[in-house]
């Protein structure tokens, strides 16, 4: 699996099972709701739909889900790709885990 | 007093230390034995070994400073040991906290009845990971079962949000100077929700600094009259200066009421066996002028954090200021000025902080009875809930223990206004429910069960509390955490404002061989914090070692490294490295000491930053940069500071040796920057032709996503550069580097084009026979069209590409990449 599509499968309103519109309040809640779920080992909250098929919840992701979401221009960026996650072009997987030399990172 | 929660928060403050409990509902600040609301953070140890704090140990200073301390916080992490000659001992910054938190908790004790076991202490947003350990490990010496840590600021803006009337949507700002640290934080509340967007400061301005400002001016005037001039790098003047200082303190806070204050020493000021006289007066007018520039330089802060938010002065909602120097008038009215913004008033500077600790540990759930013996003997449930809500209609989740659950659950608010649908109870037990909260109080539920046949089922616990106010969700970490790599770049593990507790992995490769048996073998991975681009820039705080004496084999040069970093709630650091090769974990990080600042070193840092400072001052004249000698400008006045932090550093002052440590390497970051300025036209260049790459590339192979989020960042881009800003203009270029790279490397052909780049340039490789095995490889794989097996390749050839070893020793020996 590639890191673009994995990056995909992670997408925070897929980690909350939330639509791409939903208000601050209502994420709130359901991080809230998901936490308390996982910390009692709730079966339902366990794993979260994607376009790729069921991945496994943890807390992590729905903390990390929640402050990305917090944040209006990462939040933006979350939308778009939940709403391309749909697309054929972007499911299929995109390579691209190496950098180029020269871009850093080592 | 039974039934309510007890949640303590704590503020161990440079100069002063505060506590406070909320009970659910109200907070209250914590009075000590004296009557006092704050307690003064200083620890006296007598001849017999004997420990006095506080207020009674402040009036010792004077007397018998030898064995009195104070603004140890400023050292915490630093591994100092302090003197205490008379009991013939020595105490870490930490056991001296832990004795001010002590003192404190016996306080609380006294005044409830409760010995708290579990708190909430309240540390600088810019404490870096040593210094919040250092906190950490306070606590746990004071006896405290759990504590977690909280940012003063955050601490602030909830306890002045909690008060507000209104909802207090809009942005804050938090002014919080104190004894030894500044730090400004902008806040954001939206639903209830208290938010970070962006906080700076300045870990060593304080009104400490103020008081030495004072004190110099002192010491000039007395030298103005044919006496001798009082110095801090003179070890023999040191005791006199703190005298004075002392003096200054006085007068500056009488300042605070009346125009004028006379100079009035608690004893002679006695210098290498004669006495000094001192007739002096301090004008209000006079201290005003002391400080203004460091007044001025505090705010020069506020508003580089207002344009990092977005945000123009006038915009701000209010300002909440925190800290004792905060109590001068002219400086509440310049702040006021500048930031063109009303300060929020009723709020008490000095015990804000304590109570905002309060307030979040009902937020963190910590309780600070102790847990009660479980002594119920209904069916046990566990529960989770939100201890404090800013929303209105929360979900609790619950879970029955064992077999024969019951079959449905009520949830019923004791005041009697609101009681739930009946829950389902799953297979496993569990439950998922909403209550329904009574705005700015505190809410009892009573828990109801039924069994099948609805005979009513005894829980325990029988009921629980909701908070309905001001909450924050998760506290964000303060500074980015990566790890140096060899290329003096850095792998960042999680940014700043990444929600904790959080845990991130990355494989990265060795660049040097471990052979086994070796104890002089090391491989080094260095862990750092900070925010700027190069490795050497950053703070390391943590090294975790591959040693030789300890592998089980050898671990060749090229081998992958597994490394896992894990910061928990209160941002304490952990992590593991697994080296596949030798199947083999390495978990023990050498927890690094805040570096110690020797005089020599520092002088010659200050030296060479100097000549820097000069070379490119002269270039940016020949050149015209007007934009770039403004800022030289600004470097000179904090180099002249640097210096003389310096010098009280000779004279044996600790603390400004780490200050002037920390102003030395913003310099750096700031020639560094000054440095990318000067190459600006270079830089619009670099830009305007990655851009062209980037849209022809994105054009043709990218996503509807990509394509669109190309867009954004090319207008960020034109943004960056109208501002003028290298900073932000780097940020958007590599941002869109790797929106290109996503979208080259779609093209089929791309793998064998980096193919031909790397293989051009054999001759350098690490491991020539290697290589050109590889080389081999890739011709086979491209003739067999098979791609993948090329890319793999072509990361394997990357890796042979020798490091830089200049790079390499600047980012503090970094083994890996």
């Amino acid at each position: 699996m590639s890191d673009a599509a994995e990056r995909l499968a992670e997408n925070p309103f897929f980690v909350l099972g939330l639509a791409p519109d939903s208000a601050p309040r209502e994420i709130e809640r359901e991080a809230q709701k998901l936490l308390g779920m996982l910390e009692l080992g709730l079966a339902d909250a366990m794993t979260y739909a994607t376009p790729l098929g069921p991945r496994p919840r943890t807390a992590e992701r729905v903390r990390a889900a929640a402050a990305v979401l917090r944040d209006p221009r990462r939040r933006l960026v979350a939308e778009l790709w939940a709403a391309a996650g749909a697309s054929p072009i972007a499911a299929a997987g995109a390579r691209g885990d190496a950098g180029p030399p020269g871009d850093g990172g080592g | 007093m039974a039934d309510r929660p007890l949640y303590a928060g704590f503020d161990l403050g440079t100069s002063n230390s505060a506590a406070a409990i909320f009970d659910g509902e109200r907070t209250q600040v914590i009075r000590n034995a004296q009557g006092g609301a704050v307690t003064p953070s200083v620890v006296r140890i007598d001849k017999q070994g004997r420990v006095t704090v506080g207020q009674r140990a402040r009036r010792l200073l004077d007397q018998d400073p030898e064995n009195t301390a104070t603004e140890f916080k400023r050292l915490m992490g630093t591994g100092k040991e302090l003197p205490f000659p008379a009991a013939g001992l020595t105490r870490k910054p930490e056991d001296l906290s832990a004795e001010i938190l002590r003192a404190l908790r016996s306080d609380v004790a006294d005044q409830t009845g409760v010995t708290v076991e579990r708190a909430v202490i309240s540390v600088p947003a810019l404490f870096e990971l040593p210094q919040s350990a250092a906190t950490s490990e306070a606590a746990r010496l004071a006896g405290f079962e759990r504590v977690e840590l909280l940012q003063e600021p955050i601490a602030s803006a909830l306890a002045a949000g909690w008060r507000a009337d209104d909802d207090g949507g809009g942005t804050w700002l938090v002014y919080d100077l104190g004894g030894g640290t500044f730090d400004a934080s902008l806040l954001e509340t939206r639903d209830g929700l208290l938010r970070v967007v962006a906080h700076d400061g300045d870990n060593f301005l304080g009104g400490r600094d103020l008081d030495w400002a004072i004190t110099e001016h002192l010491a000039a005037r007395l030298a103005g009259g044919g006496g001798l001039l009082l110095e801090r790098r003179n070890p023999a003047h040191v005791a006199a200066l703190r005298v004075l200082r002392a003096a200054a303190e006085d007068a500056k806070i009488e300042l605070s009421r009346s125009a004028q204050a006379q100079v009035t020493l608690a004893q002679p000021l006695v210098v290498e066996g004669t006495e000094l006289e001192v007739d002096l007066t301090l004008t209000r007018a006079e201290v005003e002028a002391l400080t203004a520039p460091l007044v001025e330089r505090s705010l020069d802060v506020c508003l580089r954090l207002l344009t990092a938010g977005g945000l123009a002065p006038g915009r701000l909602a209010r300002v909440v200021m925190v800290g004792g120097p905060t109590l001068m008038p002219a400086l509440r009215a310049r702040v006021s000025a500048r930031l063109e913004a009303t300060l929020a008033e009723g709020l008490d500077p000095m015990t804000l902080v304590a109570q905002g600790a309060a307030l979040y540990a009902a937020t963190a759930g910590l309780d600070g009875r102790a847990a009660p013996s479980t002594r119920g003997t209904g069916k046990k449930v566990w529960l989770q809930y939100p201890p404090v809500s800013a929303d209105l209609t929360p979900h609790v989740v619950g879970r029955f223990v064992g077999a024969d659950p019951p079959s449905r659950v009520t949830l019923a608010r004791a005041d009697g206004g609101w009681q739930s649908p009946p829950a389902a109870i799953g297979a496993d037990g569990g439950f998922v429910t909403m209550v329904n909260l009574v705005p700015r109080t505190a809410s009892t539920f009573a828990i109801g069960a039924v069994d099948a046949a609805g005979a009513v089922i005894e829980v325990d616990p029988a009921s629980f509390t909701i908070v309905q106010g001001l909450t924050i969700a998760d506290p964000p970490l303060s500074r980015t955490i990566g790890v140096a790599l060899a290329s003096d770049q850095v792998q960042v593990y999680f940014e700043r404002g990444a929600p904790l507790p959080s845990r991130r992995t990355f494989v990265h490769t060795t660049v040097e061989t471990v052979a086994k048996g070796t104890a002089e073998s090391v491989l080094r991975i260095p862990i750092v914090q900070g925010e700027l681009e190069h490795a050497h820039l950053c703070r390391l705080v943590g090294t975790l070692e591959l040693r030789g004496d300890r592998v089980d084999r050898t671990v060749p040069l090229g081998s992958k490294v597994e490394l896992t970093i894990e910061l928990d709630r209160a941002g304490c650091l952990t992590a593991r490295a697994f080296v596949a090769a030798i199947d083999q974990v390495f978990e023990h990080v050498a927890h690094l000491l805040v570096p110690e600042a020797a005089p020599e070193a520092l002088d010659a840092a200050l030296a060479d930053q100097r000549r820097h400072l000069l070379q490119m001052r002269t270039e940016a004249f020949r050149h015209g940069l007007t934009q770039v000698i403004e800022k030289l400008g600004t470097l000179e006045a904090q180099l002249a500071q640097a210096e003389r932090d310096i010098d009280a550093a000779h004279g044996g002052d600790a603390d400004a040796a780490q200050k002037a440590r920390r102003t030395l390497l913003e310099i750096d970051a700031a020639l560094a920057d000054a440095d990318l300025a000067r190459k600006w036209p270079e830089l619009v260049d670099e830009a305007r032709w990655a851009g062209v790459v980037a849209v022809s590339t994105v054009g043709a192979y990218g996503t509807d996503a990509e394509r669109k989020l190309l867009d954004e960042v090319m207008a960020a881009l034109d943004r960056a550069m109208t501002a003028k800003d290298p900073a932000e203009l780097g940020r958007q270029l590599r941002l869109m580097r790797r929106l290109t790279n996503a979208a080259y490397f779609r093209d089929p052909d791309a793998w064998e084009r980096q193919f031909e780049i790397v293989s051009s340039d054999l001759g350098s490789s690490t491991d020539l026979p290697r290589a050109k095995q590889l080389v081999d490889d890739g011709r086979a794989a491209i003739a067999a069209g098979d791609n993948a097996r090329l890319r793999r390749i072509v990361n394997a050839l990357w890796e042979l590409m020798p490091v830089d070893a200049q790079a390499r020793r600047k980012s503090f020996d970094s083994g890996v990449r």
